[in-house]
């Protein structure tokens, strides 16, 4: 079991190398230079240009500056960014709060009404009622997340008047307390809900693919030819075995939701990292590009690990193998 | 005395636009303490019967139809509660594929205990776990199994546990659906043998279910031959590998090489393959393979005849006494 | 007639798909001739709601909705079929080269595989098309070759069973070059998990490049469902509809390719209908 996770955690260090590399790469060859755009004006003073540029070592050679950056990476400095001057790491840790947040609560609802319905649907599979709601979550699928959002605003807070349209807290008021709280979930509702919409058939097919899968097992006849009621045999055997496909979507999804979410941070006006990563991309901003980029793929490569461990707690079939 | 008693039994696969007749009319009398081995190629409909009758069948793609008797109660007519409880506790099951037999993620112990609590919920932990084990020691497996998982366990010890995890609630019938199948010779020896011993020990009633005659030769008192879904032909093991009287028992004995080897030394292969169960014929399925057929084969189905009233056949032109390699 | 009805009935999703499919294609080719306006045509009216002249609308500049909603299935379907062609391309080669050869080339392609499939690809794709300019081929490209991995697991798998089938074994017993084998018999024969995939894609791509077109990283010069919506964000009280029917279009239009995809998959794999008993 060792052997099989330090091969995963090697997997997940490699990943994450190619990923800087590929996005420092990527950065250094794009047309356009990040001091023009911060100097901003179409004929520049040159010593400014040329202060700027050696302060963030823009005239040496790509190679230098990436062994530099790696170097402080390890020493926990991401740079700072070119636009505000503040240190990455402070800017991400200042954003990433409110970007897990959504990530976490999307997910974690898609899960329980994905996994219920997918649950539903496998007990009935091949049915009329099964057929519909799995044509209902193609319709699911194909809505783009940023129109539902648009939609949504639409609907619940310009006609019905019922939510607030965007924005994290109501600026006109200046509420403290539980009333500060309940204006902040008054302002998520929406983004979750556009978010949950987007994953539930996600979950919802994971769950129906595994638990028919296991309702076809043999062991499942054993039990019943041992005289087992179904409803027992469900929740002891089924469930236990079918969880196995949906926990390991959860993490590795919880990882991609971080990027995920930025688009709907964008349409609803939330300050979390995704829409201010777009903000970036226009600044060329290239350390906080390179440190978002980092976290996104760090935390996709530590969630797989963390999945890859629960799996083989889940499935001792895991541990033999990798013996 | 019967202890099961399957009457005008049949078993139907409904497809998309067709139905299979697996099991077609059968009607069969099992004795207490006289072990039966159920015969037949595959999709002869030997495996289905005895699913049929536990109700092991997906009943949204299959259909069954007639009685069967367990102690005077007719298991296909009993509610799921009553059928429950005779699962297991009166009537279990070896089934084919060990390895699937058992949940990949729990222990033995656990599943095993899981089922015992089924029919003794009350059941002490420190109780459950000395009868598996002595259980385990009566199939010649050491009690670590319990502690282990599926895929830690050879196919041999697999069948082993799936044997004892079958006796565990004192059974009165015990089904083996080509339970030894998948072993190696020597094992598949080894633990019908370890099983003839328990069957005398626990008094139980075996039905096993085999495409391979010489198993049942060995290790069963009657034999009941299946063919094409319907009953063949019935007796004693002795009775009817000797003189059988349904040419389809004659061929099918002839076909073995272990058989033909003490006679005239061939393996005689029967011509043709078994009609298409999904669409409806008359007479006797056999009719198009058989060397004895006549048009009557053809054209009319042929009821029970009895040499005696533990010997009977389904044939229009049975063999007049003799061998079966004559 | 019969089994005609039935196959209809069997493979429901595959049908309605390819028909609504049928309708799209045929839009995109005819945009011209059955748009009632130039889509490009600034008129003075300007704003206006869904009606009898302009049954969709028009924008804040006067455009007419309906047009563009026709005219921008052409580059829905342009990137779509294009980039999951590229993905389907690059996916097929590289995991049936792991999957037939095996060993190293399989250990070390199997492991960029992985390291692909972990990476986040809407972040690259955002930073790519941002960072090198968002023409409509630049973003066909990028899509494509971010999206491979899920095809080259697939063929991988297919060649991995492929390689060990007897017809393989007799042509590489007869001696004839493996490159030739990959491409005559591993490649056609694992290749039809790779055409439902490569549907699918279709569905994504062109979900991926209505973001991207939404984010204001679309090709500017050409019309798009999603720069439609993006269009319509500033304006959505009071002119719901110049978002509203791009949505809709995207909508059917992913509809139609995830049902293509479905009705291939249950084509390839009967299993999946298979009912089991509770």
């Amino acid at each position: 079991m060792a052997k099989y996770l330090s091969k995963r955690v090697m997997t997940g260090l490699l990943c994450v190398i190619v990923a800087l590399c590929l996005n420092f790469a990527l950065i250094h060859l794009a047309p356009g230079d990040p001091i023009r755009i911060l100097v901003g004006n179409k004929e520049p003073n040159p010593e400014l240009v040329q202060v700027l540029t050696e302060k963030y070592g823009l005239d040496q050679p790509p190679l230098v500056q990436f062994e530099k950056y790696i170097g402080n990476l390890l020493h926990g400095d991401l740079g700072d960014s070119y636009y505000t001057g503040e240190p990455v790491q402070d800017i991400i840790k200042q954003k990433l709060p409110l970007t897990l947040f959504l990530a976490g609560t999307m997910v974690f609802i898609a899960v329980i009404l994905g996994g219920l319905l997918g649950v539903f649907c496998a007990k009935r599979a091949g049915g009329k009622l099964d057929t519909f709601l799995g044509s209902f979550t193609y319709l699911f699928d194909s809505i783009p997340g940023y129109w539902l959002g648009l939609m949504l605003i639409l609907l619940f807070a310009s006609k019905l008047k019922l939510l607030p349209t965007t924005g994290l807290i109501s600026i006109r008021e200046s509420y403290t307390g539980f009333a500060h709280v309940l204006d902040v979930a008054k302002h998520l509702i929406l983004p979750i809900a556009t978010g949950v919409i987007g994953i539930v058939p996600y979950y919802f097919r994971i769950t129906r693919a595994s638990v028919i899968q296991q309702l076809g097992e043999d062991f499942i006849v054993t039990l019943r030819a041992a005289g087992m009621s179904e409803h027992k045999i469900f929740y002891k055997y089924v469930f236990r075995n079918a969880i196995i496909p949906t926990v390991t979507a959860v993490g590795i999804h919880l990882a991609y939701m971080i990027a995920g979410s930025t688009i709907i941070e964008i349409v609803f006006g939330l300050p979390g990292l995704g829409s201010y990563l777009m903000t970036s991309i226009s600044r060329r901003d290239y350390p906080l590009l390179m440190g978002f980029y980092l976290i996104l793929s760090v935390s996709v490569a530590v969630m797989m690990i963390v999945v890859d461990f629960l799996y083989t707690l889940l499935d001792p079939r895991v541990r033999h193998v990798s013996d | 005395m019967s202890i099961l008693e399957i009457k005008d039994f049949s078993v139907s696969y409904l497809g998309d636009d067709y139905v299979v007749r697996a099991v077609d009319q059968v009607n069969l009398h099992i004795e207490e303490g006289v072990s039966l081995g159920i015969v037949g190629e595959s999709g002869s409909g030997k495996s289905t019967l005895m699913l049929g009758v536990l109700r092991l069948l997906n009943e949204r793609t299959s259909k069954t139809e007639g009685e069967a008797f367990f102690a005077g109660n007719d298991l296909i007519a009993m509610t799921r509660k009553e059928l429950s409880k005779v699962r297991w506790a009166e009537i279990s099951v070896v089934f084919q594929k060990a390895m699937n037999v058992f949940s990949p993620v729990h222990t033995i112990g656990t599943f095993l205990t899981d089922i015992y609590r089924v029919h003794r919920p009350a059941a002490k932990a420190k109780e459950i776990r000395k009868e598996q084990e002595e259980l385990l020691a009566l199939v010649n497996l050491p009690k670590q199994v319990l502690k282990m998982y599926p895929h830690e366990l050879s196919g041999g010890m697999l069948q082993r546990t799936s044997i004892a995890m079958s006796l565990m609630l004192r059974p009165k019938i015990l089904v083996m659906d080509e339970a030894t199948t998948a072993l190696d010779v020597i094992t598949q020896n080894q633990i019908l043998t370890e099983i003839l011993e328990i069957e005398d020990k626990l008094q139980l009633t075996r039905i096993l279910i085999t495409h391979d005659m010489s198993v049942v030769a060995n290790f069963c008192k009657k034999i009941a031959v299946f063919y094409a879904g319907r009953l063949m032909e019935v007796g004693f093991t002795e009775d009817v590998l000797i003189n059988p009287k349904h040419p389809y028992t004659r061929d099918l004995i002839k076909s073995y090489p272990t058989f033909a080897e003490d006679g005239t030394g061939t393996v005689v292969r029967i011509p043709g393959t078994m009609i298409d169960l999904k669409k409806p014929y008359e007479g006797c399925p056999y009719a198009e393979r058989c060397s004895q057929a006549t048009d009557r084969c053809r054209k009319e189905r042929p009821l029970e005849s009895f040499v005696n009233n533990s010997w009977s056949y389904y044939c229009h032109n049975p063999l007049e006494g003799g061998r079966a390699d004559e | 007639m019969n089994k005609m009805k039935h196959y209809l009935h069997r493979h429901q999703r595959l049908v309605f798909g390819c028909c609504m499919a049928l309708v799209l294609v045929v839009i995109a080719v005819l945009a011209p001739v059955i748009s009632p306006f130039d889509p490009y045509d600034l008129s003075d009216e300007m704003m206006a709601g869904p009606g009898s002249m302009h049954p969709f609308g028009t924008d804040n500049l006067g455009r007419d909705i309906l047009s563009m909603i026709l005219y921008g299935s052409r580059t829905s379907l342009i990137i779509g079929i294009s980039s999951a062609l590229i993905a389907a391309v690059i996916g097929t080669v590289i995991g049936a080269i792991a999957g037939y050869f095996g060993g190293k080339v399989d250990m070390i392609l199997g492991e960029i595989i992985n390291i692909f499939m972990m990476i986040p690809s809407f972040f690259l794709i955002l930073i790519i098309v941002a960072l090198f300019g968002s023409g409509l081929f630049k973003v066909m490209i990028v899509i494509g070759l971010t999206s491979w991995t899920g095809n080259a697991k697939i063929m991988r798998a297919q060649a991995l069973s492929l390689r060990s089938r007897t017809f393989v074994k007799a042509s590489e017993a007869v001696g004839e070059h493996r490159m030739k084998i990959l491409i005559k018999h591993i490649i056609p024969n694992g290749i039809f998990p790779i055409v439902s995939n490569t549907t699918m894609g279709i569905a994504s791509a062109i979900l991926m490049e209505s973001s991207l077109a939404f984010l204001g990283l679309g090709d500017p010069n050409t019309i798009s469902w999603g720069q439609l919506i993006a269009n319509g964000k500033a304006y959505l009280t009071s002119g719901w509809w110049i978002s509203f029917f791009g949505g809709l279009a995207i909508i059917y239009t992913v509809v139609a390719f995830f049902f293509i995809g479905d009705g291939l998959n249950v084509i390839l794999n009967p299993k999946i209908r298979n009912v089991t008993n509770v």
